[in-house]
């Protein structure tokens, strides 16, 4: 009788570790889904949902297990380990790689609640023998609440914020596979199936760590699947995630998954963004000012002028300009401009550093991000300009990225309207890069600023850019031709909405 | 179990140690201020006998700009203040990423009736000039960068307040039918030519059907007029708990409306986007101005007893503490005095004074949270949880150029019921970590992660943090509008209390008249008056 009433505690151990992963698995999935999703009430509403009736199929569907329990009790643990433990890297693959996300997330809840619901019946089963049913159900289903709790308080407070979804996800894989190893010891089977189930529960653990461990590069290879091509080089700064990729013809950047540069046209816009503004000025600059760039890029066309002496390139990400001074596919587009000894690099934001530098310059190439955020938002705003104004006084030229006339025209007037309200002269211009579209950019200048009619640079040294070329890039067709266009000011940045919604009606 | 417990412990054990939450209740030390409702004793040592050319008890917006008004005309002041900081509750701190208020944190754009603030402004080059219309113009960057507030309703960030996706048809509808009505209240004048709601509200009408409003609560107006969704009653309540500490039951109908119709102006830069100006300090950025424009000298915590007339003018009694083990009593004889305190403080100062105000006050908590939180580009200066317990937090960081993971946090919590005196008591009697848990709990919806980002969590309890304009609160003076400025001969009295509603613009204005007062009595030639 005695031996009846004794259950070791490392079997109820195992009890509240296999209630408490499948809580987790279940936070996992609800968690993914309102990040990705959104609607974090409706989403953890449909994963509790669906899970809880998984649940009900699974332990119905327990019933049709009748011999060899022990085993079928290890290989739906295993089963378990490795559906709940990829989950969260398969989630995110989902979601990098195709749309079949939400599909993928109900068919894992699914799964995982159907394994959950057989797991608890058939441990019932295997424990019968040892303790009489009274007894029994209520220790089994007590310590199964006791994991679930464990579950509720670990997962927000401990796992998410330390481990992140991902490790989470597979760190339980790897308890579940314990568990089911453990049972081996626990509980009666014949030997030669012993060794046989330990065996695979040994491999599901090896798997499980290798995840694990592969993490981050794992991560990168969801990341290159959603960026089409091979990554050189991905790192997280303290502002953006920048990740550059190389397939055998082109190099690209991506800011926070957007695509920045394509080597296959950029010479396009970095010519436009460069070559007029100094036709314009009507002479050599000598010191020159860039605001963004951190690419190195805009560095490279300027310093085609021999007599440049100066430049000053300031971004705000040290990210950035590191990977252009170091990587060397990197180096090689720009070729190494932010290597030369008239280049001094200021990682500091744009306006902060417009409002203590008192130095003044020839030309000034503004290029950042399109103003899709309040932070950047701020760069294109009439307190910018002015002070921007300040730098290149009335004789200076600056130049200014402005994202697309097609796609965001009413954004782009309201750049140069900004500009122009700041009191420089403008002179907007577009030019088609392939891997954009239809690109502008407004040149501002003083009173005296005219078109530019002929490139300051010996004939052949550009790629794109030619006298003859010149004009057509100050001619805008009539669906991006200058409309009604407000100020865009510091208190209401009306510009980033504007721009937010232009650009939306055309991902519909 | 143990295996699962293990497993916590490794994962905590392998990354870095949980911050532990600093912080404490800084500020008014209630014993010190307490000496003047307990009387001190009177044998305590005395300092040597001092002289100065004027006084002013209290260094808030109205002792400050009374310095300052002074200052222009060429007489000194001396200022006592019972704090160890300056400002009152303009007060502000500068420990940490960036200085933070602990009251005041921002000022409209002033209306052109507001002539001494105009003048402020253009002093500090926030006012940088004119429009054709005469409309004064300001320097953008010091206008609240967009986006200015977010309201979280229903589970996630809403911009501006008025989180329209949320609402339903029937909630828009009233929001606009209100609209519309503050927007005829604004341009509502009186039978006396005057607007029906100015600032400072000394400009505005007296005709007897617009004061009438008084008389109302804002929720017996609401239910008038039938405004009955809870967002629209939320909305109003959020302002009359923001401006006046007051929630709808218990404020003045006048003053509720006042916020909403008495700011007229727009120019084309404030057309379409914020009209607030704000640093990180707050209003605490003025008080400061002025203090070092004005050259006052300035002595803290100095407790002033008493202040009472003598053959010359007038005698100050301050008890001091600069030394807490060791206070002093200390004398102060001068050509004049400006109590720049609450009315019932200037009471206890001045015996037998004329005219002074006792008004009903809020208590209010202020916390300041010094956080490092991930950048992002999108957060507004100023968060607001819809139907939580406090008004949110405005960020100190906000107008800094550039993404920063730090930066202070301002929670500020009204106390609008009925029962201040309740209140009061139960706040002073709350402790630090108590205190602190409340911050994080109100904005646990939001932010459940803010307790680990959270370092530092100061809290401020101000017992009397301003005037509450209940129903009736303009008939505590005598002509509307009208209080005593003078109140005993050399002495004069700068408060928000005189006219009850706690902004900038009529302390400002208070204090500046007060020290035209003075001057007068002093016979000194005043250029024109600044008001
Ligand atoms: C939390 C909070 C937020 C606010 N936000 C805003 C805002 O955003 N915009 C706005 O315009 N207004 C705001 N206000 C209103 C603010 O109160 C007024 O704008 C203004 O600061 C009032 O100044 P005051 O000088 O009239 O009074 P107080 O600030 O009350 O100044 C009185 C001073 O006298 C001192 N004192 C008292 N007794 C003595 C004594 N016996 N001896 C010596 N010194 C003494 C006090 O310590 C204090 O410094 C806010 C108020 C609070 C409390």
């Amino acid at each position: 009788m005695s031996d009846r009433r004794f259950v070791s505690p490392t079997l109820l151990a195992c009890v509240v570790v296999i209630a408490t992963s499948g809580i987790v698995y279940e936070l996992v999935a609800g968690t993914l889904a309102s990040y990705v999703l959104g609607d974090s009430v409706a989403q953890f509403s449909f994963v509790i949902g669906l899970y809880l009736f998984a649940m009900g199929i699974g332990s119905y569907l327990s019933k049709f297990i009748e011999h060899a329990l022990l085993e079928r009790f290890v290989e739906i643990e295993l089963a378990l380990a490795i559906v709940g433990g990829f989950s969260a890297p398969i989630l995110f693959l989902m979601y990098t790689a195709s749309g079949a996300f939400r599909a993928t997330l109900y068919l894992v809840v699914l799964v995982i609640g159907a394994l959950v619901g057989v797991e608890i019946p058939l441990l019932i089963r295997l424990l019968q023998f040892r303790l009489d049913l009274k007894e029994l159900v209520a220790r089994v289903l007590a310590l199964d609440y006791v994991g679930a709790l464990f579950a509720s308080l670990l997962f927000p407070l401990l796992l998410v914020p330390r481990l992140g979804l991902q490790r989470t996800s597979m760190a339980f894989g790897i308890l579940n596979a314990l568990v089911a190893l453990a049972s081996t010891f626990l509980l009666p089977t014949a030997h030669e199936k012993k060794w046989r189930l330990r065996f695979s529960c040994a491999v599901t653990v090896a798997a499980l760590s290798l995840g694990m461990v592969m993490f981050e590069r794992f991560a990168l290879r969801g990341e290159a699947t959603f960026l089409g091509a091979p990554i050189a080089y991905a790192t997280q700064s303290h502002y953006q995630r920048i990740v550059l990729t190389r397939s055998p013809r082109t190099t690209r950047l991506f800011l926070n998954g957007n695509l920045q540069f394509s080597s296959d046209d950029e010479h396009r816009y970095h010519e436009v963004l460069v070559h007029p503004a100094v036709a314009a000025l009507g002479r050599e600059p000598k010191s020159v000012l860039i605001l963004g760039g951190g690419d190195g890029l805009g560095a490279r066309e300027v310093l085609r002028y021999p007599n440049v002496e100066r430049i000053v390139l300031v971004d705000l990400d040290p990210e950035v300009t590191k990977i252009f001074r170091e990587v060397p596919v990197a180096r090689e587009l720009n070729r190494d401009s932010l290597h030369d000894a008239r280049v001094t690099i200021k990682n500091e934001d744009a306006f902060g550093f417009l409002e203590t530098c008192t130095d003044s310059f020839d030309l000034a190439v503004v290029d950042f991000p399109d103003p899709g955020n309040y932070a950047v938002g701020k760069l294109y705003t009439l307190s910018f300009y002015e002070r921007l104004r300040e730098r290149v006084g009335p004789r200076g030229v600056a130049i200014v990225q402005a994202t697309s006339p097609y796609f965001a025209r009413e954004s782009f007037w309201t750049i140069a309207a900004t500009i122009e309200a700041a009191g420089f002269r403008t002179l907007p211009l577009h030019v088609h890069v392939p891997s954009f579209g239809e690109w502008g950019f407004v040149l501002a200048g003083g009173e005296g600023m005219g078109a530019p009619r002929a490139l300051a640079l010996p004939r052949e040294t550009l790629r794109f850019l030619s006298d003859d070329g010149l004009p057509g890039l100050f001619l805008f067709p009539r669906d991006m031709a200058p409309m009604p266009a407000s100020v865009n000011r510091l208190n209401d940045q009306k510009l980033v909405s504007i721009y937010t919604s232009e650009w939306a009606d055309w991902q519909r | 179990m143990l295996s699962a417990l293990g497993l916590g412990w490794l994962v905590d054990a392998s990354l870095p140690a949980r911050r532990t939450l600093e912080g404490a209740v800084v500020g008014a030390d209630l014993r010190l201020g307490h000496a003047l409702r307990d009387g001190v004793d009177r044998e305590l040592p005395r300092a040597a006998p001092e002289r100065a050319e004027v006084v002013i008890v209290g260094s808030g917006v109205s002792g400050a700009s009374a310095a300052w008004r002074l200052a222009a005309s060429g007489v000194g002041a001396e200022l006592l203040e019972l704090e160890p900081f300056a400002g009152g509750t303009s007060a502000w701190g500068e420990d940490g990423v960036v200085a933070h208020p602990w009251g005041a944190h921002y000022l409209p754009v002033p209306e052109p009736t507001a002539r001494a603030p105009l003048r402020l402004l253009a002093e500090l080059g926030v006012l940088t000039g004119w429009d054709a219309a005469g409309r004064a113009l300001y320097d953008e960057t010091r206008l609240c960068h967009a986006p200015e507030e977010r309201l979280f309703h229903r589970g996630r960030w809403h911009r501006g307040l008025e989180s329209g996706d949320v609402l339903s048809a029937a909630e828009k509808d009233e929001l606009a039918r209100f609209h519309e009505r503050m927007s005829v209240f604004s341009g509502a004048v009186g039978a006396d030519g005057r607007p029906a709601f100015a600032i400072p509200c000394a400009e505005s009408s007296r005709d007897a059907a617009w004061l009438a409003l008084d008389e109302l609560t804002m929720d017996a107006w609401l239910a008038r007029e039938g405004f009955t969704t809870s967002y629209l009653r939320w909305y109003v309540e959020y302002a009359t708990r923001d401006d006046f500490g007051a929630d709808l039951t218990d404020v003045s109908a006048w003053a509720a409306l006042h916020y909403f119709a008495s700011r007229r102006q727009r120019t084309e830069q404030t057309l379409r986007g914020s009209r607030y100006l704000v640093w990180p300090e707050g209003n605490g950025r003025l008080v400061r101005h002025m203090l070092e424009r004005s050259g006052a000298r300035r002595r803290h915590r100095h407790v002033v007893l008493g202040v009472e007339a003598t053959r010359t003018g007038v005698a100050v009694e301050a008890l001091d503490a600069t030394v807490g083990e060791a206070p002093v009593l200390r004398r102060i004889e001068a050509r004049a005095a400006i109590l720049a305190v609450p009315g019932f403080i200037a009471a206890r100062i001045a015996r037998g004074a004329r005219g002074l105000i006792a008004r009903p006050a809020s208590p209010w908590l202020v916390a300041n949270l010094h956080v490092t939180r991930p950048v992002e580009a999108d957060r507004a200066w100023d968060s607001v949880l819809y139907e939580a317990l406090g008004l949110g937090y405005v960020d100190a960081g906000h107008q800094r150029m550039g993404l920063s993971e730090q930066t202070v946090l301002t929670y500020f919590r009204a106390y609008g019921g009925a029962e201040m005196a309740a209140t009061r008591g139960q706040l002073a009697a709350r402790r630090w970590g108590e205190l602190a848990a409340d911050v994080l709990v109100d904005l646990a919806a939001a932010h459940p992660e803010l307790g680990e980002q959270t370092s530092r969590l100061d809290c401020m309890v101000w017992g009397h943090a301003m005037p509450r304009p209940r129903p009736g609160f303009l008939r505590a003076t005598t002509q509307p509008f009208e209080p005593a400025v003078l109140i005993a001969d050399q002495v004069a009295w700068a408060h928000v209390d005189q006219t009850g509603l706690a902004l900038f613009e009529e302390a400002n204005t208070h204090g500046v008249r007060a020290a035209e007062a003075v001057l007068a009595q002093l016979g000194v030639a005043a250029s024109d008056s600044w008001i």
